[in-house]
């Protein structure tokens, strides 16, 4: 209920990507430059909704790292016409359920409620676009809340503070190698000046995506959104501009030691590619990924976990749906001791061999097969349509692109994920990380 | 591969007037299961259920459940681990066993035109699991693993010992995942014997939400679950009786301690559970609403996480609650929890509260229709907990009819600030 945060910390980040061919969504524009989707789904009379700015941590000021998570905090502390926490006490009084997280990419804020209640919920959202009301207490009261959220989850957890280091080094220039929550030092330093002009500056109709999924058709959601959202102004044009990392020249390992820690782990993060470069490319990789480390039928698992048992688990994932580079990560649990250096040596020859003689073309078809199943359960309820649109419209991608993304699966040959696979091996942009005690 | 256009065209609503939802209860030889039909996506959902869990391990053998449960699914009669795993991606199959204290749960879901190879999967893990030794050293391989990494992970580690210390002599206080220790005590003779004993028919339920007709489902039910045996080995759960109060410290270095408290509660048959329910939604639960959120993280920005809730079971229920905070703010915290069980005891709370807290159990009951595995999920609880055919209707009535005056009676009864029982673990500072 209270996690307002989402960290791409790794492990948690094991979800997969793909989308569905028959979750018609509907979509319009108003004149401020606001994006409405609408996915309708009749089955309960429910309504989620999300609203999407297409900022996060990516777009903070060199120093001010985490004020893009301190005012999500912040966007629950009440306007002038619904004061203190009015919107959320409404929802909970409704049996509606909210919440919120910042990623490097997007802010989003969503509701879970019972659909009649739909032009109020309207109207509240609208109304912290731009009118919140905040106070120096609220700030000062708030920044103690966040550094606890930082002790909880960063601070008490080793394998998250090695993902931090990680992070820093994979991301040399780029926002994404600062961590989301912030650094605690920068947290400590952020003021009521500091929200409020984020908040001025970035709050704007220009960076949303509104999503509507569940019982509600497209005329009245044009109709309520339009009356509620259409007269708020944009305040300013400032344009963000894509930081780029340069390329790695040296080989970095992070080590990590820390008395609790009982179980070695593992790690390797990569930069790579993202959708917006190319969604074939992307999906072919992912595919490819999917074979050679993806869960417990992996060739990587098959080898190292089931055969050789060298590792009780091994995995890594692709992650491509980012609006600057997207990354590779990959993990393995030792049963016994072993040099960090020297489960890297093991685990890059194996996948130098699977990806030579066993990316074969049933397997392909397979995966394929698979990931077109995936995209039939994601339309399984009504909030992870809201998802996929929301987060895949603010990274960048388009409305028909997210359509017709099972429509790529038919042009991904085996030839095109070994290329990627290929591409992978001679990845140099990677950190290696190891926890240990 | 074929990609078929789907269109939405099926769309209906499964709700009539009253907000109850139609369901059939549907009965093969000697199954008998709660079924919604629900054609709208491709898809079968199936939830079930087993009265027993990790609290009916033997002594000694702590985690037999959980191992039994993490291996069924790596090699049957028919499959090895590596073909069922393949068998599962290409029919679009997803299943997950899992171990709870009190249960043994299972989650099915299938895309309807694989529906004969779905269940003929389930069919084969539910019963023809093999344990072989070689996948048994795998996963006992993976759960040492897990439990090391629980070691270093604040929030399970102070979980754990709470439990520990919570349950002391019930069997509740066994933990789900074992020990390392007593792990090493189980043999596959053990988990041949335990399958047979946890998966019969005297404790099985079952609900199922999806694109399928009455007809089939039924066949497909009675090949699955008609082969589990009809003797009944009564699980055996014992009352919460003796509960400790009071705080104890488990040191460890850590820059925050993390607090998990606990209280007596009531089961789930108790008349006063949804009052119990209310009354904590008000204290500690709901979303950003609640008395202890509001206090101790808005108005003082103490802790990030802080919230209460009621575990109710059939044959009895504890209160539990946690929070993190930062090691010199553990005992001010501590003693603002404390204060707000006592202004709960003593002055109850208000009838917009009260008028608020029902609103929400009303409105947001509907949020379990939005998928076929919420659906199938909500078939199967209700008949778990034995709450009747007529619960999707009666619901509404039973919160509608709280009344105040009960409610503060049962609060003034059960919620006793002595009661509580506080678990630290961290570096807690003492108050100056």
């Amino acid at each position: 209920m209270n996690s307002k945060i989402i960290f791409l910390s790794v492990l948690s980040m094991l979800l997969t990507f793909s989308y569905d061919v028959f979750a018609k969504a509907k979509k319009f524009t108003l004149s401020n430059g606001m994006q409405v989707v609408v996915v309708e789904n009749n089955r309960a009379p429910v309504i989620a909704q999300m609203i999407w700015y297409n900022f996060g941590s990516n777009v903070e000021q060199k120093g001010k790292s985490g004020l893009a998570h301190f005012m999500e905090h912040l966007m629950f502390k009440g306007t002038k016409k619904h004061p203190d926490s009015y919107y959320s006490n409404f929802i909970s009084k409704i049996g509606g359920s909210e919440n919120a997280f910042t990623s490097y990419d997007y802010t989003a804020y969503y509701q879970i409620y019972p659909s009649e209640h739909f032009e109020k919920i309207i109207e509240l959202e609208a109304d912290r676009m731009k009118n919140l009301t905040l106070t120096k207490k609220n700030v000062e009261i708030e920044k103690n809340v966040i550094l606890e959220e930082r002790f909880q989850r960063i601070e008490s957890d080793p394998s998250s503070l090695l993902d931090e280091s990680m992070r820093s080094i994979l991301y040399p220039n780029h926002p994404y190698g600062r961590p989301i929550i912030g650094w605690k030092h920068e947290i400590m330093e952020l003021n009521y000046d500091d929200v409020k002009s984020f908040y001025k500056t970035h709050y704007e109709p220009r960076n949303a995506v509104l999503v509507i999924s569940g019982n509600i058709n497209l005329k009245k959601a044009k109709e309520i959104v339009k009356k509620n959202f259409s007269k708020i102004k944009n305040s300013n044009t400032s344009k963000f501009k894509e930081t780029l990392d340069p390329n790695l020249n040296s080989q970095v390992f992070v080590e990590k030691k820390h008395s609790t820690v009982k179980q070695d782990i593992w790690k390797k993060l990569y930069r790579a590619d993202s959708y917006n470069k190319s969604i074939k490319r992307g999906i072919a990789l992912d595919l490819g990924m999917k074979i050679i480390a993806g869960g417990t039928s992996s060739l990587l698992y098959d080898e190292f976990v089931n055969k050789k048992k060298i590792f009780s688990m091994i995995g890594g994932f692709y992650q491509g749906l980012s609006r600057g580079e997207g990354y590779i990560y990959f993990y393995a649990i030792p049963n016994e001791k072993i040099e960090p250096k020297k489960i890297d040596n093991l685990i890059m020859k194996q996948i130098k061999i699977l990806v030579k003689n066993e990316l074969s073309l049933k397997r392909l078809e397979t995966e394929k097969k698979k990931y077109f199943y995936d995209s039939i359960y994601r339309m399984d309820g009504i909030l992870k349509p809201s998802e996929i649109y929301g987060e895949a419209l603010t990274v960048g991608l388009t409305l028909s692109e997210v359509e017709n993304w099972n429509k790529n699966l038919d042009d991904i040959t085996i030839e095109l994920v070994k290329e990627e696979m290929l591409k992978f091996i001679e990845n140099k942009n990677y950190v290696i990380g190891s926890l240990q005690n | 591969m074929k990609i078929f256009i789907y269109i939405l065209s099926f769309i209906f609503l499964i709700f009539n007037e009253s907000k109850s939802i139609d369901f059939s209860e549907l009965k093969t030889k000697n199954t008998s299961f709660w079924f919604i039909k629900d054609n709208s996506i491709p898809i079968i959902s199936l939830s079930f259920s087993l009265r027993g869990g990790s609290s009916q391990d033997p002594d000694g053998k702590e985690g037999l459940s959980y191992l039994m449960t993490s291996t069924m699914d790596e090699g049957t009669s028919k499959f090895n681990g590596i073909q069922l795993r393949q068998f599962k991606k290409l029919n679009g199959i997803k299943l997950n066993i899992s171990t709870q204290k009190n249960k043994i749960e299972g989650s099915f879901q299938v895309i309807s035109s694989q529906v004969e190879q779905g269940f003929e999967l389930l069919d084969q893990v539910l019963n023809f699991p093999k344990f072989d030794k070689s996948d048994l050293e795998k996963v006992l391989k993976q759960m040492e693993a897990s439990l090391k990494i629980d070691q270093s992970d604040l929030s399970t580690l102070s979980n754990n010992k709470f439990n520990d210390i919570f349950f002391k002599n019930n069997n509740f206080s066994k933990r789900i995942k074992g020990t390392q220790k007593t792990l090493n005590n189980i043999t596959k003779d053990d988990l041949i014997k335990h399958h047979k004993n946890s998966f019969n028919k005297k404790e099985l339920h079952i609900g199922v939400s999806g694109d399928i007709s009455e007809k089939s489902i039924k066949k497909y039910i009675e090949k699955v679950f008609g082969k589990f045996s009809i003797e009944n080995v009564k699980p055996n759960f014992e009352k919460f009786t003796d509960l400790p109060r009071g705080q104890k410290v488990i040191e460890l270095d850590t820059p925050q301690s993390s607090v998990v408290f606990g209280h007596p509660g009531l089961s789930r048959s108790d008349k006063d559970y949804f009052s119990l329910r209310l009354a904590n939604y008000i204290l500690g639960g709901g979303g950003f609403q609640s008395r202890l959120y509001k206090q101790i993280r808005e108005k003082k920005g103490l802790v990030y996480s802080i919230y209460s809730y009621p575990i109710s079971y059939k044959h009895d229920g504890f209160m539990m609650g946690g929070f993190q905070t930062r090691n010199n703010s553990v005992f001010d915290t501590i003693d603002r929890v404390k204060d707000e069980w006592s202004k709960m005891s003593k002055q109850g709370i208000t009838k917009k509260e009260l008028d608020e807290a029902k609103a929400y159990y009303k409105g947001s009951f509907t949020r379990n229709f939005t998928s076929t595995v919420s659906i199938a999920n909500l078939l199967n609880i209700v008949q778990f907990y034995d709450l009747g055919k007529d619960y999707f209707s009666e619901r509404d009535k039973i919160i509608e009819n709280l009344k105040l005056e009960d409610i503060n009676n049962m609060i003034k009864k059960k919620f006793n600030k002595d009661n509580l029982f506080f678990l630290i673990v961290g570096s807690p500072e003492k108050k100056r």
